[in-house]
């Protein structure tokens, strides 16, 4: 489970985050929306360990990150906004020296790349140097990195960013194998199809909070919409935008 | 080695180090920047002394004599080993001068006749100033004329029964001390700085592909993420950056060795010093310098906004050193005790001492090498810290 407790972050004395709170529980996939600039991908930042919060604490598994950073990041599977890969190596190896980085050896070590090789099904990439992998390659080969050591909570910005049709599918069928394992998932996204279909649990973030939660259905309940998208642009850009685009319209 | 470090060392450092010196490795644009780095050191050394012996020796000044029939005496009191003068019928100056003649002296016309009236006759000297050794042949010729001229003057005074001393309050002369040897040594003394040189030429590439180029190809992220601390990311960095640096200056220092043979050295006195055992102490001694290097250069690079800025960073950074050596150089300073412990300093003095032969001093060599590595320390401790700057992720 991941615990965001009254986190606070300001950059350049600008908030970003206020007091923003939330739990993932484990075996639930979470999206996280939000407008651009909402304080999504700082949020993430904070959850990993890679920024600081000015306030409030974050656990993941119990383990508050402020305190023993290594220990959570132990526990965590991280797939960001850019993939960031290694283009000098090859999937073998990018894949080798991340799982060793988790801790991995022997045949630990054998077991967790083989079960990544075939679950993401990257037979045809894993010998080769990943310059000039397409946007779909790049995407399978980060998350493949993120679930090589099986981290019980996973955390992934706009994972869907690029893909095509074949690599959503690959996605989907992969966190919903996670989820049934008890994995704790969290994914940020702007693609309402795709948080409505994965998401058991919604966080809807604006000016730095949570200003919603609940299902797809709830939150459409909740504001009166019709659909996923026009219930996130009413809580997060407030009434007043539909309205407006309806009478453009 | 106690368990945690080993356990340390073994699962996550390796790794750390695997990843870096392949990515490294596998840079053809920073290998082949090392490797002409590298290389190029012996090479310029070797066209400076091939050069210098060429230029530098006893080369004789060839001048074309135009119109100097009626003047025998002129030819005759120039003429020496080191001043060849032709007598010509006739030709060209400018067609003299591309046929290989360093000058054309012309004899004026009416020289004779001016000459026994008492009149300054004229003597024309051609040139050819695109040419790099005109210079020195025409300060040679002219060395020859004015003797000449003085001894005319003294002659024509003595016959009116005036002594040519009057005339000369002083007499100025030149007397270069230099000797071939000296100049070749001068040569050699070139040497430290430029292996110094290249440690940081050879591994600026490296440096800023594993921390500005990461930062924008945003894997340094993915890195940080990872349950690792920040000092072993860094310190796996300066390792695979300054393995560039050291071996490109071991390299440069081993083709020197074989391109010695090719270097007229005997013509400039100069007998090759450097032995194997030499070799394997200059590269020692290079060692922590080029680590020092190294962090520092990642250091820089980290402060910068993308790879074009840590490039034009670095570009002023690997300056500075050459800089630092030159003032030194210029003020002639010969460093003992304690400040033998200032790197880059105390580097250059020992290559120096092992260039001709010498014999470096153990103590002050191990606690200069120490003090190189202690600062190397603070800057991984320092680089660690800027990994975990917020702003390093653009994130500020």
């Amino acid at each position: 489970m991941i615990a965001v407790e009254k986190i606070s972050k300001d950059f350049a004395s600008v908030p970003v985050l206020s007091e923003l709170q939330f739990i993932v529980p484990d075996g639930r996939i979470t999206a996280l929306l939000g407008a651009n600039g909402a304080g999504k991908t700082t949020c993430l930042r904070i959850v990993t360990g890679l920024l600081r919060a000015a306030s409030g604490r974050v656990l993941v598994g119990g383990i508050d990150v402020a305190e023993d950073l290594q220990a959570a990041r132990r526990q965590l599977g991280v797939v960001g906004d850019r993939e960031g890969l290694y283009e000098r190596l090859t999937v073998a190896e990018y894949l080798k020296f991340f799982a060793e980085l988790q801790g991995l050896t022997g045949s630990k070590l054998r077991s967790a790349l083989d079960s990544v090789h075939t679950e993401l099904e990257l037979e045809a990439l894993w010998s080769r140097r990943m310059r000039g992998f397409s946007q779909g390659e790049r995407m399978k080969v980060s998350l493949a990195r993120a679930l090589v050591h099986r981290p019980k909570h996973l955390i992934l910005d706009e994972p869907t960013r690029g893909l095509d049709v074949l690599g959503v599918r690959l996605l989907r069928k992969t966190l919903l194998s996670l989820r049934a394992a008890g994995t704790c998932i969290l994914f940020s996204s702007h693609v309402m199809p795709e948080v409505a279909e994965l998401s058991d649990s919604i966080l809807v973030m604006a000016a730095g909070c949570i200003v919603d939660q609940g299902t797809s259905l709830e939150l459409m309940e909740r504001t009166g919409s019709a659909s996923l998208e026009d219930s996130f642009v009413a809580l997060a850009y407030g009434r007043k935008q539909i309205l407006t685009e309806g009478a453009a319209a | 080695m106690s368990h945690p470090v080993q356990t340390c060392f073994r699962t996550q450092m390796l790794p750390l180090l695997s990843k870096e010196f392949l990515e490294a490795w596998r840079d053809r644009r920073a290998l082949m920047t090392a490797i002409l780095a590298a290389l190029i050191l012996p090479l310029i050394l070797t066209g400076l002394t091939v050069f210098m012996v060429k230029t530098q020796t006893e080369k004789a000044v060839r001048v074309a004599l135009l119109g100097a029939e009626t003047v025998p005496l002129l030819q005759q009191q120039l003429q020496s080993e080191r001043l060849r003068l032709e007598l010509l019928d006739g030709g060209q100056p400018q067609q003299l001068l591309q046929q290989g003649y360093d000058l054309v002296l012309e004899v004026g016309a009416n020289f004779n006749r001016d000459y026994e009236s008492f009149r300054s006759p004229s003597l024309y000297l051609y040139t050819d100033s695109s040419k790099s050794n005109t210079g020195r042949a025409q300060r040679r010729l002219q060395v020859g004329l004015n003797r000449l001229q003085q001894m005319v003057l003294s002659q024509r005074l003595a016959a009116r029964g005036v002594a040519a001393q009057l005339l000369v309050p002083w007499k100025l002369q030149l007397r270069d001390v230099s000797t071939p040897s000296k100049r070749g040594m001068l040569l050699l003394m070139m040497v430290p700085g430029l292996l110094i040189m290249t440690l940081v030429f050879a591994s600026l590439a490296t440096a800023v592909d594993t921390s500005a180029g990461e930062r924008e190809r945003l894997s340094l992220e993915i890195l940080l993420h990872q349950p690792i601390p920040a000092w072993q990311i860094m310190f796996a960095k300066t390792l695979v950056t300054a393995s560039f640096g050291w071996l490109g200056a071991l390299l440069s220092l081993v083709a020197l060795v074989l391109l010695m043979p090719l270097m007229p050295l005997a013509e400039l006195g100069i007998q090759q010093a450097i032995s194997v055992a030499g070799v394997i102490v200059m590269a020692a001694i290079l060692l922590p310098l080029a680590l020092l290097l190294a962090v520092l250069q990642i250091l820089l690079a980290l402060r910068s906004q993308s790879f074009k800025d840590a490039q034009a960073r670095l570009g002023i950074f690997q300056v500075a050193p050459l800089l630092l050596l030159m003032a030194l150089g210029i003020a002639e300073v010969e460093l003992a005790g304690y400040w033998q412990l200032l790197p880059l300093v105390s580097q250059q003095q020992w290559l120096k001492v092992l260039l001709v032969g010498g014999f470096v001093p153990l103590g002050w060599t191990l606690a200069g090498s120490f003090v190189c590595l202690l600062l190397t320390v603070v800057a991984v401790w320092g680089g660690a810290q800027a990994l975990r700057r917020e702003s390093l992720l653009n994130a500020v």
